[in-house]
């Protein structure tokens, strides 16, 4: 049997190694996705306050710490049994809409932009940012820089801290913002939703308007008919910080909803032996393997799904884009992981916009900002959108709230089943006998997972290099045949 | 000269925490309002925002190379760090990417960046400590800094 070795994957925090495996007659057999696995967390975890863990948990990633501590904090509040004040809600999700901003848009213009401003086909020295700035214009380059600062501003000045916010407590937050800072904030949420637009229509000109991507987005090689998980609010819109989880089948029909406090009755985690990392899938349909269809517990939780899974967006703006979109696809649900990409503007655009409504509530600078806790913690799961997936916190406690155990569901590991079926589908699709492997057609089977915006930090942690990506071709029998490699020194 | 001391990495994952361990032995040292001491768990753009506006930077990081030995520090360049763990996270760009963004987009890039970075042996297992290997390198890498900010 023939191996291709590509390691680690270029562009993806975490260090991970995707295998494929030929048969005799040079197709794809089999294609398996590693990742190395950190250890100890819940040892690390037991013993101490739970009050802690909002800290501690956002530590375990650079990538996104605002969704772990707003994780916790939750999990807190359902631990406590104490239900924060409305100033301290909306405090916390205009702080979670300022981070959804700006991750959305390191996801976009950094990861997915090059694919399709520069093509698929560029030499990689090319393909990534500074190509798409010197593409599309200084302007945009400019544009990009300025909206993740502001909003980084906004994360520093709600949450009492740049990247790691130290403001969320069992019952609300630690600190109000004041008026001053609320017109601020006002400013740079109006800004947000300009930037939003603007990258909606940057993907329009780039991809919509382009007929061989659009023919891409479109094509079997890049499709998974699967369930969709998404949080929704009471209206079943879409919603990053509070409400229900929603499932849909990959007809589009509900299949379940459920208070984050249930997740255990609907979620089960697969095991396979050839990697640390489990599989999520949902216990009522069960796991029937690496499979698309209605009979295969396998789910998936990206901007996409969580678009399938909610009747619409909560805001204006997103609403209207959101019905282009199903529309350009061809009607709801869909299924098409390279328009991730284009969901991910629409929420993007939905996190702006949900700014400048909260910013603008007459609550938002009250000082009621926290609930004091007074009952016995026992046990609290706290559930939020990450912006890779549905990430979930479960923390028992002792009657003193030390932590007895600590379960995180984060938001890759959700997607991980549906990754590994969309890798092995473009490497089938796309390396075919007396086919010769360029690296242009690698970059099509990372272009099948990168719209997952994977992260493996939480999971796992990266690993040295600057993602040198090295593909080692063996032949049957295990000897090296050919070494194709990039960016390694 | 405005410089600025930037420990990077996970001050919870063993020896990956070694940079920000550094920075802040560092920082214990210093009092000159010139200088700013800070730690960071981010990489590529964020790393970007961090270094705009100052003239001088010095950053500490993990490192994992092929042949290294566990506490062994190394000075480097931008140019040459491509084995650093933080400064090259793969989910964003690397330094040398953010770097030259910043010039292309005419922001204020620092005129002189000096990398130090400590070989680390174990970033797999959530613990508040390095290694012994890796604590026994803090001293050397701390002198280091400090001789690097007066020259």
């Amino acid at each position: 049997m023939k191996k291709i070795m590509i390691d680690p994957i270029t562009r993806l925090e975490g260090h991970g190694k995707i295998a494929i495996f030929l048969n005799d007659d040079g197709g794809v057999a089999n294609v398996y996705f590693q990742v190395p696995e950190l250890r100890g967390f819940e040892k690390f975890s037991e013993g101490r306050p739970a009050e802690d863990m909002p800290q501690i948990t956002q530590r375990i990633c650079g990538v996104c710490p605002e969704a772990h501590h707003m994780a916790s904090t939750k999990a807190l509040d359902a631990l406590f049994h104490v239900e924060p004040t409305s100033t301290a809600k909306k405090l916390r999700e205009l702080l979670y809409s300022a981070f959804y901003v700006t991750d959305h848009t390191t996801h976009f213009y950094i990861l997915a932009a090059p694919d399709f401003v520069m093509g698929p086909d560029a030499p990689p020295a090319e393909r990534n940012i500074l190509g798409v700035i010197a593409k599309v214009g200084l302007e945009l380059g400019g544009a990009v820089i300025r909206t993740r600062h502001e909003n980084h501003w906004v994360i520093q000045t709600i949450g009492g801290r740049p990247i790691h916010p130290c403001f969320g407590l069992p019952g609300g937050v630690s600190k109000a913002i004041n008026e001053e800072e609320r017109a601020k904030i006002e400013e740079i949420a109006k800004s947000s939703v300009e930037f939003g637009k603007l990258s909606l229509k940057v993907f329009d000109d780039v991809v919509l308007k382009n007929k061989e991507y659009l023919d891409m987005v479109l094509s079997d090689t890049f499709t998974h008919r699967t369930y969709s998980m998404g949080l929704v609010d009471e209206n079943n819109k879409v919603n990053f910080y509070d409400g229900k989880v929603r499932v849909v089948d990959p007809e589009g029909k509900e299949f379940c909803k459920y208070a984050p406090r249930d997740y255990l009755e609907h979620v089960a985690e697969h095991v396979e032996p050839w990697t640390y990392l489990k599989f999520p899938y949902l216990k009522n349909v069960g796991w029937k393997g690496f499979v698309d269809g209605k009979d295969s517990g396998v789910y998936r939780c990206t901007p996409q799904s969580r678009l399938n899974a909610a009747d619409g967006m909560a805001t204006p703006l997103a609403q209207e884009e959101y019905e282009k979109m199903y529309s350009t696809l061809g009607g709801k649900p869909a299924h098409y992981t390279l328009a991730t990409h284009w969901a991910r503007l629409i929420e993007l655009l939905y996190a702006a916009e949900r700014m400048v409504e909260l910013v603008r509530d007459p609550e938002i600078t009250s000082p009621d900002i926290r609930t004091i806790p007074t009952a016995t913690p026992d046990e609290g799961i706290g559930i939020v959108e990450a912006p890779r997936g549905t990430l979930t916190h479960h923390y028992i406690t002792d009657e003193r709230g030390i932590i007895k155990k600590c379960n995180l569901i984060v938001g890759t590991t959700n997607n991980h089943a549906a990754i590994s079926m969309s890798i092995k589908k473009a490497a089938v699709d796309l390396i075919k006998p007396g086919k010769e492997i360029t690296e242009g057609l690698l970059n099509r089977i990372e272009m099948a997972w990168r719209p997952y915006d994977l992260c493996l930090a939480c999971a796992t942690h990266s690993l040295p290099g600057q993602a040198p990506l090295e593909v080692t071709i063996y032949d049957a029998q295990g000897n090296e045949l050919k070494k194709l490699s990039q960016g390694i020194s | 000269m405005k410089t600025l001391v930037l420990g990077t990495g996970n001050p919870i994952l063993s020896d990956d925490g070694v940079g920000i361990k550094v920075a802040q032995e560092v920082g214990e040292k210093l009092n000159d309002p010139q200088i700013t001491v800070a730690e960071t768990s981010e990489a590529g753009l964020r790393l970007l925002d961090s270094i705009v506006g100052y003239d001088k930077v010095i950053i500490i990081d993990a490192i994992q190379t092929k042949k290294g030995k566990a506490g062994q520090i190394y000075r480097m360049k931008p140019e040459d760090f491509s084995y650093a763990k933080h400064l090259s996270s793969p989910h964003q760009i690397n330094l040398v990417t953010a770097l030259e963004l910043g010039k292309m987009l005419n922001l204020m890039m620092p005129q002189k960046i000096t990398i130090f970075t400590v070989e680390a042996k174990d970033i797999t297992n959530f613990s508040e400590k390095c290694t012994p290997e890796v604590e026994q390198a803090i001293p050397e890498a701390v002198k280091m800094v400090l001789e690097e900010l007066v020259g």
